[in-house]
């Protein structure tokens, strides 16, 4: 098991936060999410889905979404693609599309 | 109404200028989708996901879309044809029209196309996603005909069954010849994805043939990676020739399976012909294809610099440095969507961010990746610099077989996305 890609932490980190989640704002940014949101589910998929290796984000609490881009993005927890990914988004960006995710149905 | 109809006359240029007030809001519109691919079943569902008012008519001829992602995989009995096959009941479900026919005719000025059975459609905007079609000029002795006896491949369907069949039964011991193309082409790491199965076939089923690679360029997407894999797990089975060492094909005889080179030719039992590619016919009917075959767009909306009105997708669209992929193809449909619905309210679009991550294997658990990150620059889609890239060549742990694991969520979440 290559343990840097943290798969059954992130999603456990994700689901923890998802549980205590406070009410979010509704989504009030462009049509069809901020800048490179819509990308996002090409991987992280828009619908429940069975059998994926891959978490979900929507619904996830917008922390620890901005959390993970950050960890990834400097490194200090490994990845195999997000740490290249998130290299293209500053904390502005990255703040944008974890509260549109985090407004998005669970 | 007279204020939005003059605002859309204006064409790109105006379209990306600064917002226009819109006494319509959010108005419905007649939007047409040319082509049911990863680009062309995505834009027309998430048009409609975003603004219900719309009228979007998906124009297909084929109810069965046949996926390129993973037909490598099949190719090397990992999967079956069936796995890639996807209908359109869930874009139907959508709210999307889908009219099972072709589109003949592309009438820029007067907007409308028209469907192979003398119908028009009128349209506010168009979205084109043709895909790839082949140039059937460029290798002397390469036609349709010849591809039946020395199989492309490079759309998925008949063609890859017919492939698999001549690889099963071929003798052990017969030598497979590919070729790959210059850029641009669909799916940079293809060829060598699939170079790289095709060996990891031949190394369990035909264990005396080796493959040749014939390449009509001196690098390739993820080339070390390949190479890297290829030296682990194949090691004197591939032989990759590049442009340098002779590698461009010439011109081929499908009589006999032979492809020639500037020096020398080579005569196969297994031929697998990439011929050069240009955007579907239709692009170039409707004037949005340039002198290279692909189509030139903006950066923001993806509108055709040649064609006001007309949005070019996915493989047969000049993107900048976004590389003609599946992933690629999802991504810009959806920024587009939201584009066009702001464009028909009068509204400027945002600045979009768009990436993209290719998957290939190497063998069937053995994953690399590339992915990139990309933005409107210059009047071009470019690459955001420090971002993007490809997995590290020294592999820690498992990170090899968790790649292969993500490829095949990948595929899993994006199909259910367009087509589920």
């Amino acid at each position: 098991m290559y343990r840097g890609l943290l798969p059954g932490l992130a999603a456990a980190l994700l689901l923890a936060g998802s549980a205590t989640r406070a009410a979010e704002p509704p989504p009030n940014g462009p049509l069809g999410g901020p800048p490179g949101a819509s990308s996002c589910t090409g991987c992280h998929a828009s619908q429940k889905i069975a059998n994926s290796e891959i978490p979900r984000i929507a619904g996830r609490k917008a922390e620890d979404i901005v959390t993970f881009m950050r960890q990834y993005r400097s490194g200090a927890w490994p990845s195999s693609v997000m740490g290249r990914i998130a290299k293209g988004f500053d904390d502005q960006q990255i703040d944008a599309i974890a509260a549109w995710f985090a407004a998005q149905p669970e | 109404m007279s204020t939005r109809r003059h605002f859309m006359k204006l064409g790109a240029a105006a379209a990306l200028a600064p917002a226009v007030a819109s006494a319509q809001g959010a108005g419905a519109g007649r939007v047409v989708v040319v082509g049911g691919g990863f680009a062309g079943a995505t834009a027309a569902r998430t048009l409609k996901a975003l603004e219900p008012r719309l009228t979007v008519t998906l124009v297909e001829p084929n109810p069965v879309y046949t996926a390129c992602p993973f037909s490598n995989s099949v190719l090397a009995n990992l999967r079956e044809i069936d796995q890639q096959r996807f209908g359109y009941d869930g874009v139907k479900r959508a709210g999307v029209t889908v009219a099972e026919t072709s589109v003949t005719a592309v009438d820029a000025e007067g907007k409308s196309v028209t469907l192979a059975d003398g119908n028009k459609l009128s349209y506010d905007r168009l979205v084109m996603a043709p895909g790839i079609d082949f140039n059937w000029t460029a290798i002397p002795g390469y036609d349709e005909a010849a591809a039946q006896k020395m199989p492309h491949a490079w759309k998925a369907g008949a063609q890859t069954v017919l492939l698999r069949q001549q690889l099963q039964a071929m003798e052990d011991g017969g030598l497979v010849v590919m070729s790959a193309p210059a850029n641009p082409f669909r799916c940079p790491p293809g060829p060598y994805e699939r170079a790289s199965l095709i060996a990891y076939w031949l190394k369990i089923w035909k264990p005396k043939s080796k493959l040749l690679l014939l390449d009509a360029k001196d690098a390739f997407s993820k080339q070390r990676l390949f190479q890297n894999g290829w030296a682990e797990l194949y090691p004197g089975r591939i032989e990759w020739v590049s442009l340098s060492q002779g590698g461009k094909v010439t011109s081929v005889d499908p009589a006999t399976l032979t492809l020639v080179t500037e020096f020398g030719s080579h005569k196969a039992a297994v031929a697998n012909v990439i011929p050069p590619q240009r955007a579907g016919a239709i692009a170039a009917q409707a004037g949005v294809a340039d002198r290279t075959g692909w189509c030139p767009v903006e950066p923001v909306a993806f509108e055709s610099t040649l064609r006001p009105g007309i949005h070019v997708l996915g493989d047969a669209a000049i993107m900048g440095g976004m590389p003609k992929s599946a992933f690629a193809a999802n991504a810009q449909a959806k920024v587009c969507a939201a584009a066009i619905v702001e464009l028909l309210a009068g509204r400027r679009p945002q600045d979009p961010i768009l990436i993209n991550t290719c998957y290939s294997l190497v063998a069937a658990d053995y994953g690399i990746s590339i992915a990139g990150v990309y933005h409107p620059d210059k009047g071009l889609l470019a690459d955001i610099p420090g971002a993007g890239g490809t997995s590290p060549l020294e592999a820690v742990g498992g990170l090899r077989g968790q790649e292969a694991l993500y490829a095949a969520s990948w595929f899993r979440t994006i199909t259910a996305e367009v087509y589920g």
